[in-house]
């Protein structure tokens, strides 16, 4: 839709027409798409603990097996303290190794969207990166760094890196040539060029590794835990994995939690990403 | 043919640059280029002379694959010729890119996407710091004048998506004179846009350069385009790409629509099309 088209209406007067039924028509169609946007989410997700309570109660699942969604919160929110202590680890982890990853990313991202030859070299290395299990070589990393947070930080941004990598070359290369030519007709610097052109224009696809490095940065931290921690939701759940049948509570509370950060910061990331991106295409809902 | 037309053909079928070579603004010599694709050559320009004058606007009209795009590109530095050279008064197109001399207009807006209206027109001056003996780019207030001449002053918030194709031409268009560059490289600006918004677009643009004395090389394959706009019409012929023939338009300053009806107007077209249906027989 063009501004054009936002000037304000004329008085039509054409018999048979009525252009504010037609208005309010509109109106109410946007209400009704505002309904489902926010809406169906809302529904998709209690719907399905309902279901979950339901059929817990209904085939009466034994506690050990699957708690009912309820029980998992009264038990979480029975010792609060636990999970904030344990959540807040984790969090502080996955964090800091999805920055590192970021900026290692973006960095490696560059040089490589600079060199053919640089790029060409380390792509296979990238992809053997990516497709080699994390959960196979974190024993390595781990007696490389020791036991503790040093190498919970290098799983962590391990498993993100490639996504940021792969974006950040695509996104510095997806400059419009014709403005790339521009900036060669007033014979801009290479620097100016990346800060002012390259940079915001790999933002979108820096945004869509982002989405994705959320998750694995969780399952980089807690796989960290696994293996060489004594505290954190990763090593909440190995402890209650020793104990299935006292500690089932503990199991799927600590899984309760690791999903809610993992939405919250997907939410963060894309409320910053409509903000940042407002002139992207992928922000604006097709008419 | 009316008199007026047949009197400012060149005799010659292969002209030179017509203009005094002394004075020129931009001095085209002997250029060639070729350009190498997996073994295969094309010849893109063979032997082009071309002088403009200081202020002259002059459009470059022909075919697709004459070589239009790349004498301009070559004019402007961003490709370098093969055999030639070109002299940008005085300098070479490199030393001459490095000064700012330089507008282009490309043939898509290409206006980056995260930046109002207002911040689009300024982008390319803002784009590096002048250091001395840089062209400086026009002052605030000037672009600010432009941007009202085009009728984009309610919208100097907006972003490029919220603009229709023939606004989003103009703001390419006032950011190309925005950089005050004493020479103006258009490669075909207008193609992308409808009939009417491009007959707009042209007296818009004759606007423009009657107030800052622009030397303007406009690429075009519109026969009309370049009759109403140019002071001299350079038509070049594919295949190898070349220069066919130079001519001079004789109708008078400032352009205005009813000219478009006069009898000049119509024969200059009329001739043209012959020397481009020439060209392809």
């Amino acid at each position: 839709m063009t501004i054009e088209m936002h000037s304000q209406r004329d008085e039509v007067v054409v018999p048979g027409l009525d252009i504010e039924a037609l208005l309010a028509a509109d109106q109410a169609r946007a209400r009704r798409s505002a309904i489902l946007r926010f809406g169906a989410p809302v529904v998709g997700v209690l719907g399905f603990f309902a279901l979950w309570e339901l059929g817990v109660a209904v085939f009466d699942v034994p506690r050990y097996q699957l708690p009912s969604p309820s029980e998992v919160v009264r038990h979480i929110a029975s010792d609060p303290e636990f999970y904030v202590r344990n959540a807040r680890v984790t969090m502080w982890e996955a964090g800091i190794g999805f920055l590192i990853a970021l900026a290692a990313g973006l960095a490696a991202g560059t040089i490589m969207a600079h060199s053919l030859f640089i790029e060409r070299a380390a792509l296979p290395l990238a992809v053997l990166i990516q497709v080699t299990p994390i959960i196979a070589y974190a024993p390595a990393i781990v007696i490389w760094f020791g036991l503790g947070t040093k190498s919970i930080l290098v799983i962590t941004a391990l498993v993100c890196f490639v996504p940021f990598l792969i974006n950040s070359v695509a996104g510095l290369r997806s400059v419009d040539p014709n403005l790339l030519e521009l900036a060669r007709s007033i014979d801009a610097g290479r620097f100016v060029v990346f800060w002012r052109l390259r940079l915001p224009s790999s933002l979108p696809f820096l945004f869509s590794a982002a989405r994705i490095a959320v998750g694995l940065a969780l399952i980089g931290a807690v796989l960290g835990e696994f293996f060489g921690s004594s505290e954190g939701l990763g090593y909440a759940i190995k402890t209650a994995q020793a104990r299935p049948i006292q500690l089932s509570l503990q199991l799927w509370g600590s899984i309760f939690v690791l999903g809610l950060i993992g939405a919250v910061a997907t939410l963060l990331i894309s409320a910053a990403e409509r903000s940042l991106l407002h002139w992207h295409s992928s922000q604006r809902t097709p008419t | 043919m009316s008199d007026v037309v047949s009197a400012t053909v060149p005799a010659d079928d292969a002209p030179s640059g017509a203009n005094d070579p002394d004075t020129a603004h931009v001095s085209v010599r002997g250029v060639h280029k070729v350009f190498r694709r997996r073994r295969q050559t094309v010849e893109a320009l063979r032997a082009v002379d071309l002088e403009l004058d200081r202020g002259e606007f002059v459009s470059l009209l022909g075919p697709s694959g004459c070589g239009k795009s790349t004498l301009l590109r070559v004019i402007g530095g961003l490709i370098a010729p093969d055999v030639g050279t070109v002299d940008i008064g005085g300098q070479t197109p490199s030393v001459a890119r490095q000064g700012k001399q330089f507008g282009l207009v490309p043939q898509t807006p290409a206006l980056v996407p995260w930046a109002t209206v207002e911040r689009n027109v300024r982008f390319l001056s803002s784009l590096d710091g002048r250091r001395d003996g840089m062209h400086a780019p026009l002052p605030d207030p000037a672009v600010d004048e432009l941007i009202d001449t085009v009728g984009l002053g309610k919208f100097r918030s907006a972003y490029p998506h919220e603009l229709s194709g023939g606004m989003q031409q103009r703001v390419s268009l006032v950011r190309g004179f925005a950089l005050g560059a004493p020479i103006l490289l258009m490669d075909e600006p207008f193609a992308a846009l409808d009939e009417i918004t491009r007959a707009e677009m042209r007296y818009l643009l004759l606007e423009l350069w009657q107030r800052t004395g622009t030397t303007v090389v406009f690429v075009t394959h519109s026969i009309t385009e370049a009759v109403i706009l140019s002071d001299r019409v350079v038509v070049m012929a594919a295949r190898p790409g070349r220069i066919a023939a130079i001519e001079p338009i004789s109708l008078g300053r400032p352009r205005d629509r009813a000219m478009e009806d006069a009898p000049v107007f119509h024969d200059h077209v009329r001739h043209l099309r012959e020397r481009l249906q020439d060209q392809h027989s």
